[in-house]
């Protein structure tokens, strides 16, 4: 069994020393209050006590914690009251995680996590191991991992069994290093394959990214920080409030805008920074980060699907990201799909797609115009909405000109023409591929062997329209937090034509995979 | 296709005609405390949310029906969003036969069949007399376990 870094004994008993403090502080302060019984001296026994135990409990904690790499599980063995053994078979893990805060890189530590399908949770995790340890970790587990795979009823990968294997060999003739070794699980054996740089963000994409991607989320913190500077008072000038409307915008909408832009700028760099992908052997391998820094693998074999993102910014320049996702979580990400390139020139992106699923650049099936006058529909509900909203609060503050709220019906042509342009799908060889949304736009490549359940639905509205929408679910954990990829609003025929495929081509695809490959598949184990 | 054990109709009755009650306690509630709500009123509500359970579940009795297909298991249901699934066997995680009180005291219960897709992961085929769910499980835990060897994920 293996130690974490000493460090970890010293962290854990402090942090376990400061709330054996901070616990019979407050108990003691609260009681003694209300119960007579209680005085605060008993502090001057109670507090020391706290402290030691915290001491002792976290150095205990320290000793009982061990883990190790056996030739099928990665073991771990922890508590030190109640006990747990943790055996975690090596093809269950679907992601080798090292992350490495600021104060950590200082003290060359790291933690490790890894990540199986199906939990909510981090499966292991490993806090602090050396950062040398942290590698050899992730390292012998991808190694192990492969051998596992490897060990099955197949002597060797065939290439043409799996489209991954495919990727395999052509990103291996793709790669402009032509000192890196093809690294096939299988030849690697006991050595340690070869990585082959697949991507570099370069400093000009950091900052393209930086300007494109915008996150909502930030857009709500200036808002905290002009309410805090407006009602500190002494730093927005009183003749501001009295200057017209306009100006008044102005200096509230531009401040803002530009704050929720550079903040979504700043977090994008911190998290993108260095951003590098990589290769070795059935891995793919990526480390990020400019404050923290995150590195990880992600399995060739476990990838569910392939998402391209964009949004318009980004469109206009002709760049694109592309996220991969896994049955497991991602590190830090709560959107629980690895970002394996962020941010690339387009074509490049599809590049990248091609090789991990071999995905041909689709052509898309747009949807019937019908469905753009659901959309039209829809929005001008919407607008209907908002013009209501209007009069309503029009009868309560009196606003004048509620009227004028009727714009967002202007609004409405324009908002359904561009969702309905930028959906659509394509029924490709080995692939369903879904496109989706306007602003976030979204094309998810599914392989039909990743299919978990078809489903086909119609609203009322869409039974009277012949219309029906298709849920391909897959076991990707980012349908979580992003909607199960949804081929919406096609003619009923057309919709069960895709259900069908769907359905067949998993079935083919699952005769002609390699058994082996199954063996893989990590959340088909009983859990 | 095979449909749905009759009996599930009162069961979705009874559901609905829970819905009313708590509807119509809700509006008492707001006669007592928030404004007059006639009585008449409520009584009116009430009955048109039986008279709408009643005709949801005679509606979803007729819609609801399911088949064990060459490679996947199929269910058609739904009154408002009418639904097609297809549950490829390949696919099924596990099988679970389960009842509520309801259920239980009309002597019917239902299969759940599990995959590991994040959305839409449970199939519930309500409505099955225990005798046809146990045996319903068991076809479906053999035909995963048949197809398990090309499983992955």
């Amino acid at each position: 069994m293996n130690r974490l870094h000493p460090f970890t004994a010293i962290s854990e008993a402090l942090g376990r020393a400061a709330s054996g403090l901070m616990l019979p502080l407050a108990a003691v302060t609260v009681l003694s209050e209300s119960v007579d019984a209680v005085e605060t001296s008993w502090l001057l026994v109670l507090a020391p006590l706290g402290v030691l135990s915290g001491l002792a409990y976290g150095v205990a904690h320290y000793y009982r914690f061990g883990y190790e790499l056996t030739d099928e599980t990665f073991d771990v063995t922890s508590g030190v009251f109640s006990r747990q053994a943790r055996e975690i078979p090596y093809r269950r893990i679907q992601n080798v995680d090292v992350r490495q805060g600021m104060v950590q890189r200082l003290l060359g530590l790291a933690v490790v996590e890894l990540e199986t399908a199906g939990g909510g949770d981090t499966e292991a995790t490993l806090e602090y191991v050396s950062k040398a340890e942290a590698d050899r970790i992730q390292r012998e587990v991808r190694r192990l991992t492969a051998e596992v795979d490897a060990d099955g009823d197949r002597s060797a990968p065939s290439p043409e069994a799996e489209p991954t294997a495919d990727a395999d060999a052509s990103t291996a003739a793709d790669a402009s290093t032509a000192a890196d070794a093809p690294t096939d699980a299988a030849d690697s054996g006991r050595s340690r394959p070869a990585r082959t740089l697949l991507f570099e963000l370069e400093l000009r994409e950091l900052v393209l990214y930086a300007a494109t991607a915008l996150r909502p989320g930030t857009a709500i913190l200036p808002v905290f920080l002009l309410a805090f500077v407006s009602d500190e008072g002494g730093l927005l000038p009183g003749f501001v409030l009295e200057l017209s409307a306009a100006l008044l915008i102005g200096s509230i909408v531009v401040p803002w805008a530009l704050a929720t832009a550079l903040l979504s700028a700043a977090m994008t760099v911190t998290q993108y920074y260095g951003f590098r992908l990589g290769r070795e052997g059935n891995d793919f391998v990526y480390e990020r980060g400019l404050v923290e820094r995150h590195s990880g693998s992600i399995p060739v074999e476990k990838v569910q699907s392939v998402t391209i993102t964009d949004n318009p910014l980004q469109r206009l320049l002709g760049y694109a990201g592309l996220w991969v996702e896994t049955a497991g979580y991602g590190p830090g990400d709560s959107s629980a799909s690895e970002s394996t390139v962020p941010f690339a020139a387009e074509s490049r992106v599809y590049g990248f797609a091609e090789r991990i699923t071999g995905l041909e650049r689709p052509q898309f099936t747009s949807l019937p115009t019908l469905a753009r006058r659901r959309y039209l529909a829809r929005y001008a509900i919407l607008a209907a909405v908002l013009v209501a909203a209007a009069y309503g609060v029009a009868q309560v503050s009196g606003l004048e000109r509620w009227y004028l709220a009727a714009v967002a019906f202007a609004a409405a042509p324009p908002a359904a023409h561009l969702k309905w342009t930028n959906m659509g799908y394509a029924v490709c060889e080995d692939h369903l591929v879904v496109r989706r949304g306007f602003w976030k736009r979204r094309t998810t490549v599914i392989p039909y062997y990743r299919i978990q359940t078809l489903t086909t639905r119609r609203s009322l509205f869409q039974r009277r329209l012949g219309l029906a929408s298709v849920v391909v679910d897959t076991a990707s954990s980012a349908t979580f937090s992003w909607s199960a990829p949804t081929i919406e609003n096609v003619a009923l025929e057309d919709a069960r034509a895709v259900h069908d495929t769907g359905r067949d081509r998993l079935q083919t695809a699952l005769h002609e995979r390699d058994r082996d490959d199954e063996r893989s598949g990590a959340f088909a184990d009983r859990q | 296709m095979e449909a749905l054990h009759p009996r599930i109709r009162l069961f979705w009755i009874a559901k609905g005609a829970i819905g009313a009650i708590v509807l119509g306690v809700g509006l008492a509630a707001a006669d007592r405390w928030i404004t007059d709500v006639p009585l008449a009123a409520i009584a009116a509500v009430v009955a048109v949310g039986f008279g709408l359970g009643i005709a949801y579940a005679v509606r979803l009795y007729r819609v609801w029906q399911y088949e064990i297909q060459p490679d996947a298991l199929y269910l058609e249901r739904g009154v408002v969003t009418f639904v097609e699934t297809s549950v490829p066997f390949v696919r099924v995680q596990h099988v679970d036969t389960q009842f509520g009180p309801i259920e239980r005291a009309l002597g019917l219960s239902s299969v759940v069949v599990y995959t590991a897709g994040s959305r839409n992961a449970d199939v519930r085929i309500p409505g099955l007399t225990p005798d046809r769910a146990r045996d319903l499980q068991d076809t479906l835990r053999k035909l995963a376990v048949e197809s398990e060897a090309d499983d992955g994920v």
